[in-house]
């Protein structure tokens, strides 16, 4: 033995095997896998459905519509004003109405005129104390004369009022109390009745309102009243508590949320409605993405 | 007899030299050639070792990992509504052009990450910071990437620098380490909605959803039950990965192709090694012949011939091995072969390389055991 053991070649192999195994155990070891480098969202109950959801404002979100196309000539509220129902908002150009509107007067003048006239004509004749000096089919006529001056300046007048009311229909006023969440146009812009983008959207922020959509396929296992909590999109630490108002009883189609510019409808979802109010500690806004888990 | 057995091989250095490169060189053969296979399959499942995650939810006609069926954005809901989830986030992973400064293209391998967690992301940064993946249209290249991508400039693209994919600005924040991939495209990983708005628009987008279960539960279990609840295919990390290295064995012809290599090296061994063998008994015919006359049984020269082969084989595979180790770990360095040493690799170069030597051994013992003494004096 003590002759393989003076050998090179004996050497060389034992190192070659000693290398080998080297670079086995170093390819083998695996990498370790670490923690996310973000602790992810985990639903807070044992059995869950999850739900992915946009926050609305409550009542939902309200597009303010306008009843001509038109141009605006003022805007009287700002984002974040809270506005009382009847407030003026939108300004649309009245000036053509108002142009039409002074000869419309004009046309009152006119009739209030003839209608005296006509009057005038009556009671003269009327004053007659000797009724066979007079034509009685006169007098009948004279008497319709003043009735149609009359009619006439009813008719002008409430040609004025229909104006009026056409101009005051181009001052567009909040519905209802809400704070201003969206203003789209500016003085000078022109809006149409039934643009994809409104000129102003409005919402009411006393309570957030949640729309969570539920896959069809998860559907069945919904129960009215679940309970809920919720995670922003950017905020998996921080469970907001949702207090459940209803669901819709309608499945609507769903559109992805990703914000690409062509929608793609792939599946149905069934909605709920969640709220939760305003808190200092939750940041929240309309339109924001948010992750729900309900306790099944 | 083993001492003088010894003494006779190692009598004659150039043919105890001869024998043990025949040995060497098939050594040599398999060993690289199961390597390169191995190595060669651990590339097809690079995103799985790129992209950590102990579950991986797919559509379920999905058998491999660099194969992608996008499932609905919905289905991330769905998964997440089975008990026993930890978390689900959702992962991109496409095939993209990269636009270089140049105005030349690279394919590139697209990863989108979760935008919250990012969970997938890569482990090994080496400059940079990927917090700052976080600010609009940034990715993170591999050092891979920054090779492919340097193309064109006047020093190699890094931190700040901008290139373009689909037409889409892309700012460099992070290089990291990644493993290559099977498809040879460098891994860019980015938030999975700006690899979405990145990616042609297609009406699924969601390749993979990344899993792990709640403490407690093992990941086989919760992958089971996830395809039973949702009817998607769900694989843990090793199935994903088995699942994907014999879809690869199936449908190409690697496994065909480096086996033949394989299958070449045993061959050449034996017939090389054979042939030096006997010719070595040959030669020795008369030593052998004299010791049968001075009275050794035949299971003595038996045994003298295999302690000879024994100790060629043990010698012969020592050294082979080395020399393989030695070239695989500088192709390693160089990072463009595939190589994996694994022990299974060893053992079994090992067991051929004993059946090499048995034949050889085998042959020489038929030839001594007819053997008649008077051949000394011829």
């Amino acid at each position: 033995m003590t002759m393989l053991f003076s050998r090179f070649s004996f050497y060389l192999a034992l190192a070659g095997m000693a290398y080998a195994g080297m670079l086995v155990l170093r390819l083998s070891a695996q990498d370790p896998v670490l923690p996310p480098p973000h602790a992810p969202t985990t639903t807070p109950f044992t059995n869950s459905v999850a739900a992915a959801g946009i926050v609305e404002a409550q009542g939902e979100n309200l597009s303010l519509g306008v009843p001509v196309a038109g141009l605006v000539t003022a805007v009287y509220a700002r984002v974040w004003d809270n506005v009382q129902p009847g407030q003026p908002l939108l300004q649309l150009d009245d000036r053509e109405l108002r142009a039409s509107l002074i000869g419309q007067r004009a046309r009152v003048l006119v009739a209030e005129a003839a209608e005296a006239r006509q009057r005038g004509m009556l009671a003269r004749l009327e004053k007659v104390a000797d009724s066979r000096a007079i034509i009685r089919e006169e007098l009948e006529t004279r008497r319709s004369d003043v009735q149609v001056a009359q009619a006439e300046l009813a008719f002008a007048c409430a040609t004025v009022a229909q104006t009026e009311a056409l101009i005051e229909r181009l001052t567009i006023r909040a519905p209802r109390a809400a704070t201003v969440l969206q203003l789209n146009t500016r003085p000078g812009e022109f809006v149409m009745p039934g643009a994809a983008r409104p000129p102003m959207l409005l919402g009411d922020l006393s309570y957030f309102q949640i729309r969570a959509d539920i896959d069809e396929q998860v559907a069945p296992r919904v129960r009215p009243g679940m309970k809920a909590v919720g995670f922003l999109k950017g905020d998996t630490q921080k469970p907001i508590q949702l207090e459940f108002v209803r669901i819709e009883p309608f499945i609507v189609p769903k559109t992805s949320l990703t914000g690409s510019s062509i929608e793609r409808v792939d599946t149905r979802v069934l909605q709920l409605i969640y709220r939760c109010q305003m808190a200092d500690e939750n940041a929240i806004y309309v339109g924001q993405q948010i992750d729900l888990y309900l306790q099944e | 007899m083993i001492r003088i057995g010894l003494k006779m091989l190692f009598g004659d250095r150039g043919k105890y030299v001869m024998l043990i490169s025949g040995i060497t060189f098939s050594t040599l053969l398999m060993a690289q050639g199961m390597a390169l296979f191995c190595g060669l399959m651990t590339w097809t499942y690079s995103s799985l070792r790129n992209m950590r995650a102990p579950i991986w939810v797919t559509d379920p006609k999905v058998e491999q990992c660099n194969d992608s069926k996008p499932m609905r954005d919905t289905d991330i809901t769905r998964v997440r509504s089975v008990d026993g989830i930890a978390w689900a986030v959702p992962l991109y992973q496409g095939i993209s052009m990269a636009k270089l400064a140049d105005g030349s293209a690279k394919m590139i391998t697209l990863i989108g990450l979760d935008n919250d967690t990012l969970i997938g992301a890569p482990t090994k940064i080496i400059a940079g910071r990927l917090e700052d993946l976080r600010m609009p249209n940034t990715v993170v290249l591999d050092d891979l990437g920054v090779e492919r991508l340097s193309e064109g400039r006047e020093r190699p693209i890094g931190i700040g620098d901008i290139f373009e994919i689909n037409d889409r600005e892309a700012r460099v924040v992070a290089i990291c380490k990644s493993y290559r991939s099977f498809t040879g495209g460098p891994f860019v990983f980015t938030t999975y909605d700006r690899a979405i708005l990145y990616a042609p628009n297609q009406r699924k987008m969601l390749s993979f959803i990344l899993v792990a279960p709640q403490p407690g539960l093992s990941d086989e279990a919760l992958a089971r039950r996830i395809a039973e609840r949702t009817g998607l295919g769900a694989f843990t990390h090793d199935e994903f990965k088995w699942s994907t290295v014999m879809w690869y064995v199936r449908n190409t012809g690697i496994p065909i192709n480096i086996g033949t290599i394989v299958i070449i090296g045993f061959i050449i061994g034996a017939a090389i090694s054979g042939q030096t063998f006997y010719s070595f008994i040959l030669e020795n015919t008369r030593h052998f012949a004299a010791l049968r006359a001075m009275g050794a049984s035949s299971g003595e020269l038996s045994a003298m011939i295999l302690s000879q082969a024994l100790i060629v084989g043990v010698i012969g595979y020592g050294t082979g091995l080395g020399l393989v180790s030695f070239l695989g770990n500088n192709l390693l360095r160089l990072g463009k072969v595939p190589f994996l040493m694994l022990w299974q690799i060893t053992a079994i170069v090992g067991a051929a390389v004993m059946i090499i030597v048995a034949i050889s051994a085998v042959i020489g013992i038929v030839r001594i055991a007819r053997l008649e003494p008077a051949i000394v004096f011829r």
